[in-house]
């Protein structure tokens, strides 16, 4: 047999509103807002001016990604192996791979990448894509001025992931 | 007691003439004269042991042949490979006419209508005398009873395992086969067959004209009769001798070849091939039968001894042993193919001074996932050895590891010598 | 031999009662306790276990080693472990022996992400390596063949691929060289490893040894969907799984099917899936405009084609053929016979036996079904080459002869690839196919043999021994027979003698019966569908009407005024081109649904409609075995192509027959609903693997009464050489325009060749490889000479490809061969 009485809970419920203590309920938090307001004020303006000037970023700071070569015989360090784009929670890699031969190749493995898109407009920066790669050929930069005109321009390609960007980003200095 | 070395360098045994001269191919009249269980009773309370390294009875592995009219095999492995082992050959190049007698006593009395000899591609010359002895016994009407064939095998080692060797006949690739079937049930070609060494087969026709009762007085209760013990390595008068099996060790290594050289003493012995469990010096007064040497923790395997005296570094046995049956593995198993090659892989290492006394865990487990794990006993054959090694050895592998490192990182100088001289290798 | 009876027996496996049956390995028994023991070598399609890769050691109470779970059966009352930490151990062991040589380039290597031994390392390996030693190393990858990539650092040595070639295929190619660790797999002096059947070993390979090089780097696993369906290039109909990419199909694998194709699949069925992305393919509606075809809008090629049809009423033909459906073969019947009041129709490429005949052959009693072929006593194989004209079914022969003691015959012109497997192989002239059966009749009923064999030029006392053998091998008894058999003038006659020697081997029972092979891929849907001259949907009656010749005979006399082609170019793939070619051309209209444009569409089409790939299409197919199976679409059609069972409705109705089709699947709906014996299936029923009709009650629609054997006609004697060659024509496996059109597979296209006995052609001076031209009544083709060892003297055998069809006529022939 279940008894009803059992599910009803006593409501507790705060002090009644009125007299002092009420006050101090209303505008306490209030005033310890403005106390720190009142005591920045002589530090005077932080609002960056950006365009014109940047937010400097951390080192580890997760910006636009970049493809890497070896320096020393310029091969594509991806291998087109689509871990990536596994990891990818956002979905926004794609890569096609082909097959190198000795007269036409890219990396230095048997395969390449012969398309390697990333759709910026769907990443979310996580770095799963850096942790996936085997082999360093992914890495997080620090561009994060990734806006353009047109949604189909922002299907970042193999060629523009392994340019050189300009490094417009400055970067947040030591203890900074 | 001499029974399979009987005179045996008489001139001209390896024809019909001189050999019945000497009463031979009468044990096979008599055979011939009882039914075949009759044969197999006898050959049964020999107690006769196989003598190709399993050691088992003869007289039983006889009677798992089924009975029938149907086509059966008697193969007769003269794949004789096993480093340290050499009985076989002296057997059939000086007495021929003795195996052939025990193939066909063996094929009357479990019905085997076709018999081959799978002799080792080497053994070519011996091959040649036992073509020209099977063509004699045939024509004087000794084989009418059974198809006997001499083939010749093409140098792999793997081949003297029972079922490689029946792959390798059927010209396929020499690769044990799964067990079951044994061979008894599906051998060659599918049908029964009997698989036996040289030295048993030779030895039938002593059992049936002695009677195996008789035989079975020879030797102990559970090793009977006499057994060929093929001694090598580090003594003065290396050879085959015929043995009564239960006679201790120290006679055959000491008395018979006459110990290692002036001044030098046993550091370790192989009972029974490289492929058996080293055994010590203190092994030596052991009796030299089948279940002592099982319980020192070897085996008698095909009776051949290897002495290897001090002069040896023991590191010099293990990579000896490992790069023979490395370079021998088949292939099929995981274990044996990976393992032995990695074990050859890290003596070399240990030699070369790039390891460290952790690495002997390393190979000592590697051993322990190879043993009893492959479909043959290959593989077992170079870990049961290296193991052993370990066990006996262990400070001495250590002390050259340290010694092999600091000479490779100069903290020795390079030109002094390896801790113990190396002329005198195996 | 009849199959095994399943009894199953109680075993403990890590302390779980577990039931599996009886002589199962363990690893499949542990599958019903849903324990998993990791294995490589093991496969159990590969025939008996051979032991070599150790990983699936466990513990057994009461044996002290570790045994395989591969190779020990499970018995009553056995106590395994799987978990305990000596088997863990063992198991952990054997991968790390494994990655000793194993490469760790999964990121470059196409099997990563499906590799078993990547799932394996993970669930039973030890993490971590204790080899520091250099690996192994070969030169790679290297083409083991044109399709097939080797890369041998990878090989575990498993031995799967090898016991394939050595056991499945029996093409015996495949070794293993060298030994030890060196071991590698490779043929005899690295000769190409090309066979009809050599693609499965890269579906077999636990590791990415072996991978496919038309798939060479072109996805991975997380890629990719897989779409089952059926593959419609022949009539073994096996069951696949198209792997898909951005709407690509680019892949077929195996979906195992153990009652149609147990899991194989041939290098066509395996490679072809390029043609559906091939260059050639046409995707746009096309209308002849002054002597060319032009791409034109549905709507006008539509209008053309049934103004074309309108114009000639009652004076339309139309064949169907390969990779047309029944819904599509069912909805052409209508618009022929009741929109355009034509009866002449044909699926065939010869007039086959009547209708009454016909339905006695098709009796479901009388079927026998592709498992049985394994599992029978004796298998007869009948003027049909299986490894040409139903590869898969050619593997299930060789099982059924090597694993469980079926006996094979073969009774053949052309010597067969099954020749070494069988215990008796019977030769007659090509076409005498009536005279063989009339004379092996005889020999069953014990009355005169030699007349009849002789005028089948067989040797009567092989007639004999092979009625002998069939008789005395058991009860069940299969023949597998080829629609040539009964196709051609006397079909009627032959098909009577078939019925004969059924009757005296009494195979109306299960495990026993007939097989027929179609010469289409869908051959016999399309006739039970209706696609024949005087039958319709479910073998009803129907007025009579012409068949294949008939058609290209009154085309050509001018009494037909317009062809309807389904799929089909007849002046490619059926006899008497040169009829053909005539009759096209004489033709006022010629509407073809195709995908490649061959010779004849090319020349003749005056409209063309794509015609949807097999990867595209929806439908049903019936497998010569009676299972309907269903096919599903697993990409978009491509550029213009529409549905064809659409295009079909669209055509009747603006011919005036209002065919109310909102999907595909109403018309499989229609289809179920006009023949009887399919009454009652649905879409539903066939998702997975298909049904049977001939199982279901609703079979009794087309059930025939026992047939009672006749007096058989006397068969007319082949013709005797005189100098000149019996002529025997057969299409290759690889006698088909995907093949020629997917750029895997076209180094291995058909060309014309004639194979010739050493005798013959010694007397005509000719060696292999020699041009010669192989000519009757003035009529020629060129050909490539093969001699073979084994075709009887006296006769030629000429693959149909590139135009050799021009001298077949479906009747026997003499021909001359002369040096080119």
């Amino acid at each position: 047999m279940r008894r009803y009485d059992e599910d009803v809970v006593e409501v507790v419920r705060g002090p009644q509103p009125g007299g002092a203590g009420g006050v101090y309920r209303a505008f306490g938090e209030t005033l310890r807002g403005l106390k720190t307001t009142f005591a920045r004020i002589l530090e005077g303006p932080v609002t960056v001016q950006y365009p014109e000037e940047k937010v400097p970023v951390y080192p580890r700071f997760r910006g636009r990604h970049k493809l890497h070569r070896f320096e020393d015989t310029g091969l594509e360090k991806c291998v087109g192996c689509s871990l990536c784009a596994a990891a990818c929670p956002a979905d926004c890699i794609r890569v096609v791979a082909a097959e190198n031969t000795p007269e036409h190749r890219i990396s230095a493995g048997e395969r390449y990448a012969a398309v390697y898109e990333i759709n910026m407009s769907r990443c979310i920066f996580c770095g799963y894509c850096e942790v996936a790669c085997p082999f360093d050929a992914i890495t997080m930069g620090h561009d994060y001025e990734l806006s353009d005109y047109n949604r189909s321009d922002l299907v970042f390609t193999k060629e523009m992931l392994l340019a050189e960007p300009l490094e417009r980003t400055p970067l947040r200095a030591e203890g900074e | 007691m001499k029974l399979l070395f009987d005179r045996v360098d008489e001139p001209g045994l390896n024809t019909i003439d001189v050999y019945r001269a000497r009463g031979g191919y009468e044990p096979l009249r008599r055979a011939l004269a009882m039914r075949p269980d009759e044969v197999v009773a006898q050959i049964d309370a020999s107690g006769l042991r196989g003598r190709g390294g399993a050691g088992f009875q003869m007289g039983k592995k006889a009677a798992f042949i089924p009975k029938g009219d149907m086509d059966k095999f008697l193969v007769c492995n003269a794949d004789e490979s096993e480093p340290g082992t050499f009985k076989d050959r002296e057997l059939m190049q000086k007495n021929p006419h003795q195996l052939i007698e025990g193939i066909a006593i063996a094929a009357h009395a479990t019905g085997c209508n076709r018999a081959f000899i799978y002799i080792r591609g080497e053994y070519d010359y011996v091959a040649d005398i036992l073509d020209g002895s099977v063509a004699e016994a045939r024509a004087a009407g000794l084989l009418n009873h059974v198809d006997l064939v001499v083939h010749r095998g093409a140098g792999a080692y793997i081949c003297g395992e029972e079922t490689a060797l029946l792959d390798s006949l059927e010209g396929k690739r020499g690769n044990p086969r799964l067990k079951p079937p044994f061979p008894a049930n599906q051998g060659l070609y599918q049908g029964p067959t009997l698989i036996n060494n040289v030295e048993t087969l030779s030895t039938v026709p002593h059992v049936i004209r002695m009677g195996g009762a008789e035989y079975a007085k020879l030797g102990t209760e559970t090793s009977t009769g006499t057994k060929i013990v093929s001694v090598s390595g580090h003594v003065r008068r290396p050879g085959n001798y015929e043995i009564e099996l239960g006679i201790p060790s120290r006679e055959i290594v000491y008395g018979l070849a006459g110990g290692p050289a002036e001044g030098r003493r046993v550091k370790l012995w192989f009972p029974g091939g490289s492929s058996a469990p080293v055994l010590t010096e203190e092994h030596l007064d052991l009796p030299y039968d089948f279940d002592s040497m099982a319980k020192a923790g070897s085996m008698l395997g095909s009776g051949s001894i290897i002495v290897i005296d001090d002069t040896v570094p023991v590191i010099d046995v293990a990579k000896w042993v490992a790069k023979f049956y490395t370079h021998e593995s088949c292939g099929k198993c995981t274990p044996c193919r990976e393992g032995t090659r990695w074990t050859l892989a890290m003596v070399e290492r240990m030699d070369r001074g790039e390891a460290t006394p952790m690495d002997i865990e390393i190979m000592a487990g590697v051993q322990d996932q190879i043993i009893g794990h492959c479909l043959c006993v290959l593989g077992d054959s170079m870990a049961m050895p290296i193991a052993s090694l370990v066990k006996h050895f262990r400070e001495e592998i250590e002390a050259h590891i340290e010694a092999a490192r600091a000479r490779r990182e100069g903290i020795v100088s390079p030109d002094s010598p390896r801790e113990q001289p190396t002329e005198a290798t195996v | 031999m009849p199959r095994p009876e399943v009894r199953m027996v109680t075993l403990t496996i890590d302390g779980r009662e577990v039931e599996a049956p009886e002589n199962s390995m363990l690893v499949d028994g542990a599958k019903h306790g849903d324990v998993e023991i990791p294995v490589f070598c093991y496969e159990p399609k590969l025939g008996p276990p051979v032991g070599a890769c150790r990983m699936c050691l466990v513990e057994v109470e009461g044996i002290p080693k570790l045994q395989t779970a591969c190779s020990t059966p499970v018995k009553d009352g056995m106590v395994v472990h799987t978990q305990t930490e000596r088997v863990r151990k063992a198991q952990e062991a054997v991968v790390e022996f494994l990655l000793i040589n194993h490469p760790l380039d999964c990121p470059v290597c196409d099997k990563g992400g499906e590799c078993p031994l990547q799932d394996i390392s993970y669930g039973w390996g030890g993490g971590t390596s204790r080899f520091i030693e250099p690996k192994r190393h070969f030169r790679k990858p290297l083409a083991l063949s044109p399709l097939v990539a080797i890369d041998r650092e990878r090989c575990i040595l498993c031995y799967r691929c090898v016991r394939y070639s050595q056991e499945i295929a029996e093409d015996y190619q495949l070794v293993l060289l060298e030994r030890g660790a060196h071991s590698y797999v490779g043929t005899f002096d690295s000769t190409p490893y090309v066979a009809p059947f050599a693609g499965n070993i890269i579906e077999l390979c636990p590791v990415g040894a072996l991978t496919s090089r038309a798939y060479r780097f072109r996805a991975r696993p997380w890629d990719i969907e897989a779409a089952g369906s059926i593959c419609t290039l022949c009539p073994a109909q096996c069951n696949i799984s198209f792997t898909v990419r951005d709407d690509r199909v680019l892949r077929v694998m195996a979906r195992d099917n153990p009652d149609v194709d147990d899991g194989w699949l041939c290098d066509k069925g395996r490679f072809a899936y390029q043609a559906v992305h091939a260059d050639e393919r046409v995707v746009e509606p096309m209308v002849r405009e002054g002597g060319t075809l032009r791409p034109v809008s549905w709507e006008r090629a539509l209008d053309e084609a049934a103004a074309a049809l309108s114009r000639a009423r009652g004076r339309v033909g139309a064949l169907a053929g390969d990779g047309a459906t029944n819904e599509e073969g069912y909805l052409l019947g209508r618009l022929l016979r009741e929109a355009l009041d034509c009866n002449d129709l044909d699926s065939r490429v010869a007039r086959g036996p009547s209708r009454e005949t016909a339905r006695a052959l098709s009796a479901p009693a009388l079927g026998a079904t592709v498992p049985d072929v394994e599992f029978a006593h004796a298998v007869l194989v009948l003027d049909c080459e299986p490894m040409d004209d139903m590869p898969i079914l050619d593997l299930r022969i060789r099982k059924g002869v090597r694993r469980h003691g079926m006996r094979l015959v073969v009774a053949t012109s052309r010597p067969s690839s099954l020749d070494p497997n069988a215990a008796v192989s019977v030769r007659f002239a090509p076409g005498a196919g009536e005279a063989f059966l009339a004379a092996l009749d005889a020999a069953l009923a014990g009355g005169d043999v030699d007349s009849a064999a002789g005028a089948a030029g067989a040797d009567p006392a092989a007639v004999r021994e092979l009625a002998r053998l069939l008789r005395e091998a058991g009860d069940d008894v299969v023949v597998v027979w080829g629609e040539r058999l009964t196709g051609g003038p006397r079909g009627e006659q032959a098909a009577r003698a078939l019925l004969n020697v059924c009757a005296r081997l009494n195979l109306r029972r299960d495990g026993a019966g007939l097989l027929e092979i179609p010469s289409s891929a869908n051959g016999r849907g399309l006739r039970e569908a209706g696609v024949l001259p005087g039958a319709g949907p479910g073998w009803s009656e129907a007025a009579d009407g012409r068949d294949a010749a008939g058609i290209a005979r009154a085309l050509a006399g001018g009494e037909l005024g317009a062809l309807y082609l389904l799929r089909t170019d007849p002046v490619r793939t059926h006899p008497d081109r040169t009829v053909w070619s005539a009759a096209l051309a004489r033709a006022n209209a010629v509407i073809a649904h195709a995908s490649v444009l061959t010779e004849g569409l090319l020349e003749h089409a005056t409209v063309v409609f794509p015609a949807e790939s097999y990867a595209e299409k929806e439908g049903t197919v019936t497998h010569p075995d009676g299972r309907v199976q269903r096919l599903r679409p697993a990409i978009g059609r491509p550029g213009g192509v529409r549905a064809e069972w659409q295009v079909l409705a669209d055509v009747a109705r603006r011919a005036g027959l209002e065919i109310a089709l909102p999907t595909g699947a109403a018309a499989t709906k229609l289809l179920f609903e006009a023949v009887p014996f399919y009454a009652g299936l649905s879409l539903v029923d066939l998702a997975a693997d298909g049904v049977r009709w001939p199982e279901r009650d609703a079979a009794s629609a087309l059930d025939a009464p026992a047939w009672e054997p006749v007096e058989l006609e006397r068969p007319p004697a082949a013709p005797s050489p005189n100098g000149a060659l019996r002529l025997g024509t057969f299409r290759p496996i690889w006698a088909a325009p995907e093949v020629e059109v997917s750029p895997a597979l076209r180094f291995l296209s058909a060309r014309a060749r004639v194979e010739l006995s050493p005798g013959d052609a010694r007397r005509l001076g000719l060696a292999s490889g020699a041009r010669v031209h192989v000519s009757h009544d003035g009529t020629g083709v060129a050909a490539e000479v093969v001699v073979r060892s084994d075709v009887p003297a006296g006769s030629a055998f000429l693959h149909e490809a590139q135009g050799a069809n021009a001298l077949s006529s479906g009747e026997p022939r003499l021909v001359e061969v002369r040096p080119a």
